[in-house]
C-alpha cells in the first residue's frame, strides 16, 4: 500500500535540510507547477512533490470515481503519502484546492503541520447570504455547461472542444486549469469543488496559518482572505503579492519565493 | 493448349538473385521493403541482405528484443528510442549496459553511420567502440549540456574510439563553440582525416568567432564538407571577416560544400516584408576579399554565404566566382545587394554562374524585376530557385523568369517578398504549373491592384533587343524541336485570373501564414487542382498575446481535403506564442488558439502527422491541450504522430481511438528541452503504458 502510492501519485523527495517542506499543487496542474519555485528551497529544506490522483500525469485508471467524491479521500492520500515517507512533522505550502486540502488534514492531524500556507485558497466559491465568495450561481452554471458538453463529446468519440474561453471572465481565469484533466474526471472535480464548503470547520483548525494573497485574483476575492483570518482558530497571517493572477506560483515565481520564505521563518 | 502460353511467362522468381538483389537495393521505402520480404523466404533473405539503413523504434528498456535479422545495416539510428530522448539510453535499459552494448554489436555488426541521441559522453564511450570501423556519426541532444567546464568533454568519446572517422554532424547537438576547438586540438590524428563536419547548430546563441574557425580549419585540412555558424555583425568580437575567409581557404584547399550562416539567420522566423532590405551595418568582407574567396575554392560545389549584414556592390565578385568555381551548381546568398548590374542586356555578376542548378537569394535590397530577368537568361540551367525578402520584385519579373526557364525550373520558394503575395507568386508561376514539384509561399491574401493587361515584359522589344538577338538565331537553328517561343508562355493565361492548367507534378507544398490568418483562401488563390499533392507544410507565426481572438472558429484546414492524395502533413506552430495557464484577465490562452488550428484536421485522409504546438515562451511550455488533443484523434487514418512538444496522460490515451495508430513519438526537438523532472509530462511511466497499450491492439496490415 505504501510505496505503491508513492509511485502512483509521482512522489518526490529533493533537496537537503532538516525540515520537511511539501508542496501541493491545485487542480488542473500537476507537481511541475512548482518548477520554478523549487531551487528558492531545496537547498535549506527536504521537499516533498506529489501529484493529486486527477493530475493529467497520473494514470487515469487510479481516479476512482467512488472514492473521490469529497476532499476527504484527497486528505487520505496526503496523510498516506506522508506516513510513508515517515514524516512526522512538516510546513505544507498548497495551492487552491490543495490549500483547503491542508486545512482539513491539519484538523484531523495537527500535530503533523508546523505551519500552514495556503496560496489562492477559499472555503467556498459560491456566493452566499453576507458571504462573496467570487462566483455567481449563473457563472458556475455555466463552466458545468461547457463541462458537460465536453463530457459527451468525448465519451461519443468526439473532440471535446469548450475551453476556457467559452466560459465567462469571471470563472475563466479559475476554470481554465480544470479543463486540463480528462474530460470525465474534469466533471467530477469541478463538482467536488464547487459543492465544498468548509466554512463551518475553520474554527478548528489550530496550526498557525499564513494566506498568500495576489493583488488581483478573479477567482478569490479580497474578502475570502479576509474571511478566512477572522475564522481560521489558529494564528493567522495575511501576505500581500504585488502581482495579479492565479497561479503565482507560474506566472510570478521570483516574487512569490521570498514571501514563502519569510512565512516560513516566522 | 493454353497451357503452352502459361509456359513461356517468366516471373520475378526466374530473374537471377543478382539481378534480384540489386533491384531490392534500390528500394528505399520502408513498408515496400516489409511487403517484399513477405513474399517467399529467397525474397525474405534478399530484402534482409540489401536492408542499408534502419531506425530502431521501440522501448529502450525492451532492447533485448533487438532484431537479429537484419545484419547488413550499415546506418543504425538509435536517436528515436523511447523514451525519446532518455537520459541514459544504456544505464536505464539494463543492470549491464556494456552486455546491450555488445547485443547491439552482434546484431548489427557492419555499422559504420550512427545516429544516437547522447545526453551524456557516458553512452558514447560504452556504445562507440562497438564498432572500430563507424566512419560517420551524428550526435543529438536538445537537452541542455551539463555545465562542466570541461571543454570538449562530449566529444572526447568521439575521437578517443573512433579511429576510422571521417564525418561529424552536430547540426542538433546542444553544445557550446568552445567545445570544438580543444577537442580537435587533443585528437590531430582524427581531425586530420576528417571530411565532413557540420556544425550548423541552431542552440549556439552566438556562432562560431573568427579564431575558433581558424582553429577548426587548421586542425582539419582535409574538409571536403564544412558547414559553421558564425557572426558577421562587425560590432562583434570575432566577427568574420576577410582575414577568416582568406585562413579557411588557405587550410582546407579541398572544400567542396561550404555553409557560412549568421546566426541570426538560423532562427525559423519570417522577416519583415517592410525592411528596405538594408541592415544597418555592413560585413567586414571587402570584394578583393570575396574573390580572394574564391580563388581558393577551386573545387566548391556547394556554397552558402547567408551573411546577415550588407555585402554591397557584389556583381564583380559574383563574376569571380564563375570563373574561379567552375563547379559550382548550389549557391545561396543573404544580404548580398548588386548580385547582377541588369544594364541593358548584358548579363552580368550572378547571372554569369551558368552552371548553377540551384540558387537562393534571400533579402537583396535592390534586386529588380531586370536583375530576375537576367538571371533568368544567364543561370539557364536552374532547376532551384528561392527568392526571399526582396522589396521591388514583381509578379512580372518572376514571371518573366518562370518563362525563360522553362526547361528546367521544378522548385520554387517566394517568400516575404512585399510585392508577391500568394496570387501574385502562383500567376507568376503559371507559365510553367504543369511542371513544378515542390513550391513554397506565404498566406498573404491581401492584394496589390490587379494588373490586367500586362502579365510579364514583352521580350521582342524594348530593352531586351540583342537578347532577341540571341535567341532569334537559337530559333532558327533549332526549327524541329518542340521548344516553343518562351514569350509566347508568357502570354498564357486566362484574363479572368482562373488558372486552366492544373499542378499536374507538384508533390510538396510549403505554406507560411501569420496566426490569426485564415488558409480557406488558398484553392481559390491559385491552387485548386493539385492532383498529385502528397505532402505539405504549414508554419504558422505570430503573437496571439495582443489580446486578439481568431476571428472564425476555423483556420481552414478542411479546405486541404481538395487535394485527393495528400497524406503527409507537417503543422508548425511552435513560433505562435501565447499564454498557456498564466494568461492575464482579458486575454485569450493558448487552448482557443490550438481549437481554431485543428479544427476540421479531422476531414483530411492523413496517414502521417507532425505537429508543433504553439508555445508559451515564459515558462517554455510547448504543450499539447484538451482541444488539441480530441481534434487530433479524430484523425481516423493516420498510421503515424508526432508531437514535436510535451502532452501529459490524459490526453495521449485520447490517441488509442485512432485503428491504425502505430508509430506515435513525443519529441521535444527544440532547444532547451525540458527535463524530466522539472517536466512531469513526458514521464517515462506515462509514456510506457501508453506505448503498450498502442502496441497492444491488433492492426490489419
Amino acid at each position: 500500500m505504501g510505496s505503491l502510492i508513492l509511485e502512483a501519485l509521482n512522489v518526490r523527495v529533493e533537496g537537503q535540510g532538516d525540515k520537511f517542506l511539501v508542496f501541493a499543487h491545485g487542480f488542473g496542474t500537476d507537481q511541475s507547477a512548482w518548477q520554478r519555485i523549487l531551487p528558492f528551497f531545496t537547498p535549506y529544506y527536504r521537499v516533498i512533490l506529489f501529484d493529486l490522483v486527477c493530475a493529467g500525469s497520473v494514470n487515469p485508471d487510479y481516479f476512482n470515481f467512488r472514492r473521490y467524491t469529497n476532499l476527504e479521500a484527497y486528505v487520505d492520500d496526503l496523510l498516506n503519502i506522508l506516513d510513508t515517507l515517515g514524516v512526522d512533522r512538516c510546513f505544507y505550502v498548497g495551492h487552491s484546492v490543495s490549500a483547503m486540502i491542508g486545512i482539513l488534514a491539519s484538523i484531523r492531524r495537527p500535530e503533523l503541520f508546523t505551519k500552514l500556507i495556503m496560496i489562492g485558497a477559499s472555503p467556498r466559491f459560491l456566493n452566499d447570504k453576507d458571504y462573496h465568495g467570487g462566483f455567481e450561481q449563473e457563472e458556475i452554471e455555466s463552466v458545468f455547461v461547457a463541462m458537460e458538453a465536453n463530457y459527451e463529446a468525448w465519451v461519443n468519440g468526439f473532440a471535446p472542444l469548450a475551453v476556457g474561453a467559452d466560459v465567462p471572465a469571471a470563472v475563466r481565469e479559475f476554470s481554465r486549469t480544470l479543463f486540463n484533466m480528462r474530460p470525465d474526471i474534469t466533471l467530477f472535480v469541478s463538482r467536488t469543488v464547487f459543492s465544498s464548503d468548509l466554512r463551518g470547520i475553520l474554527g478548528l483548525v489550530k496550526v498557525p496559518c499564513c494566506i498568500i494573497q495576489t493583488s488581483k485574483d478573479v477567482s478569490v476575492p479580497a474578502s475570502v482572505a479576509k474571511y478566512l483570518k477572522n475564522h481560521l482558530g489558529g494564528k493567522t497571517t495575511v501576505e500581500m503579492l504585488r502581482t495579479e493572477g492565479h497561479l503565482p506560483h507560474l506566472s510570478a515565481p521570483a516574487m512569490l519565493a521570498p514571501v514563502i520564505r519569510r512565512a516560513l521563518s516566522r | 493448349m493454353a497451357s503452352s502460353s502459361m509456359d513461356m511467362a517468366a516471373t520475378m522468381n526466374d530473374l537471377p538473385d543478382v539481378i534480384l538483389s540489386i533491384i531490392f537495393s534500390s528500394v528505399s521505402d520502408t513498408r515496400a521493403r516489409n511487403s517484399l520480404s513477405l513474399v517467399n523466404r529467397k525474397f525474405l533473405a534478399l530484402e534482409r541482405s540489401t536492408r542499408t539503413s534502419l531506425a530502431l523504434r521501440g522501448k529502450a528498456r525492451d532492447i533485448y528484443m533487438i532484431p537479429t535479422c537484419f545484419r547488413s545495416v550499415t546506418h543504425l539510428d538509435l536517436s528515436l528510442l523511447s523514451p525519446w530522448g532518455c537520459s541514459d539510453l544504456l544505464s536505464s535499459a539494463s543492470s549491464d549496459p556494456f552486455l546491450l552494448a555488445h547485443r547491439l554489436r552482434l546484431a548489427f555488426p557492419l555499422v559504420t553511420s550512427l545516429t544516437v541521441y547522447a545526453r551524456s559522453p557516458s553512452t558514447l564511450h560504452i556504445l562507440l567502440p562497438q564498432w572500430p570501423n563507424l566512419s560517420h556519426v551524428k550526435l543529438i541532444r536538445w537537452h541542455q549540456r551539463s555545465s562542466s567546464p570541461h571543454l570538449g568533454n562530449d566529444l572526447v568519446p568521439l575521437f578517443e574510439h573512433c579511429q576510422a572517422l571521417s564525418s561529424i554532424d552536430l547540426s542538433s547537438f546542444y553544445h557550446w563553440t568552445e567545445d570544438i576547438p580543444p577537442v580537435l586540438h587533443a585528437y590531430p590524428s582524427v581531425s586530420k582525416a576528417l571530411k565532413y563536419l557540420d556544425l550548423l547548430t541552431a542552440s549556439l546563441t552566438d556562432g562560431f568567432k573568427s579564431e575558433e574557425i581558424q582553429a577548426i580549419t587548421a586542425a582539419c585540412p582535409s574538409l571536403t564538407k564544412l558547414l559553421l555558424v558564425c557572426i558577421f555583425d562587425p560590432s562583434y568580437f570575432g566577427c568574420v571577416g576577410d582575414e577568416t575567409l582568406l585562413a579557411i581557404v588557405a587550410n582546407c584547399p579541398k572544400l567542396r560544400v561550404l555553409h557560412l550562416v549568421d546566426r541570426a539567420s538560423l532562427g525559423s522566423t519570417r522577416g519583415e516584408p517592410d525592411d528596405d532590405g538594408y541592415t544597418r551595418e555592413d560585413a567586414k568582407i571587402s570584394k578583393v576579399g570575396l574573390v580572394d574567396f574564391f580563388t581558393g575554392l577551386p573545387l566548391l560545389q556547394e556554397l552558402v554565404l547567408d551573411v546577415y549584414q550588407n555585402v554591397r556592390d557584389s556583381a564583380l565578385s559574383l563574376e569571380a566566382l564563375h570563373s574561379k568555381c567552375p563547379e559550382l551548381k548550389l549557391l545561396k546568398l543573404g544580404q548580398f545587394h548588386g548580385i547582377c548590374m541588369a544594364i541593358e542586356s548584358q548579363l552580368d555578376g550572378v547571372a554569369l554562374c551558368s552552371g548553377l542548378v540551384s540558387l537562393t537569394i534571400k533579402n537583396s535590397a535592390d534586386l529588380t524585376d531586370m536583375g530576375l530577368i537576367e538571371i533568368g537568361r544567364g543561370c539557364c540551367k536552374l532547376a532551384k530557385f528561392e527568392v526571399e525578402g526582396c522589396k521591388k520584385i514583381t509578379m512580372k519579373g518572376m514571371r518573366t523568369m518562370a518563362s525563360l526557364l522553362h526547361k528546367t525550373l521544378i522548385e520554387v520558394k517566394i517568400s516575404c517578398c512585399k510585392n508577391l503575395n500568394a496570387v501574385a507568386s502562383l500567376r507568376s508561376l503559371e507559365p510553367i504549373q504543369g511542371q513544378i514539384e515542390r513550391l513554397h509561399l506565404d498566406c498573404v491574401w491581401e492584394g496589390l491592384e490587379e494588373d490586367g493587361g500586362i502579365l510579364c515584359f514583352d521580350l521582342n522589344e524594348g530593352l531586351c533587343q540583342s537578347f532577341e538577338h540571341e535567341y532569334g538565331s537559337k530559333r532558327k537553328k533549332s526549327r524541329y524541336s518542340s521548344d516553343p517561343d518562351p514569350s509566347s508562355f508568357c502570354m498564357q493565361s486566362n484574363g479572368n485570373g482562373m488558372f486552366s492548367k492544373s499542378w499536374d507534378r507538384l508533390r510538396y507544398l510549403s505554406l507560411w501564414i501569420g496566426a490569426g490568418v485564415l488558409l480557406t483562401p488558398l484553392p481559390t488563390a491559385g491552387l485548386y487542382d493539385c492532383p498529385n499533392l502528397e505532402e505539405i507544410r504549414i508554419k504558422v507565426e505570430g503573437d496571439c498575446r495582443t489580446g486578439h481572438k481568431p476571428s472564425q472558429r476555423e483556420f481552414g484546414l478542411s479546405c486541404l481535403a481538395y487535394y485527393p492524395r495528400l497524406s503527409k502533413m507537417q503543422l508548425d506552430c511552435s513560433d505562435t506564442i501565447g499564454f498557456a495557464l498564466t494568461a492575464p484577465s482579458g486575454q485569450m490562452d493558448l487552448t482557443l488558439w490550438e481549437r481554431f488550428f485543428l479544427n476540421g484536421i479531422g476531414n483530411l485522409s492523413l496517414y502521417e502527422l507532425d505537429y508543433w504546438p504553439p508555445q508559451d515562451r515564459d515558462v517554455n511550455q510547448r504543450s499539447l491541450a484538451l482541444p488539441g488533443a480530441g481534434l487530433l484523434a479524430e484523425c481516423l487514418t493516420l498510421r503515424k504522430l508526432f508531437i514535436h512538444g510535451t502532452a501529459h496522460e490524459h490526453f495521449i490515451t485520447f490517441f488509442l481511438r485512432i485503428p491504425n495508430l502505430r508509430d506515435v513519438q513525443l519529441r521535444e526537438d527544440y532547444y532547451p528541452a525540458p527535463e524530466n523532472d522539472t517536466c512531469t509530462e513526458m514521464r517515462v511511466g506515462s509514456c510506457w503504458r501508453f506505448e503498450d497499450a498502442l502496441n497492444g491492439r491488433q492492426i490489419p496490415d
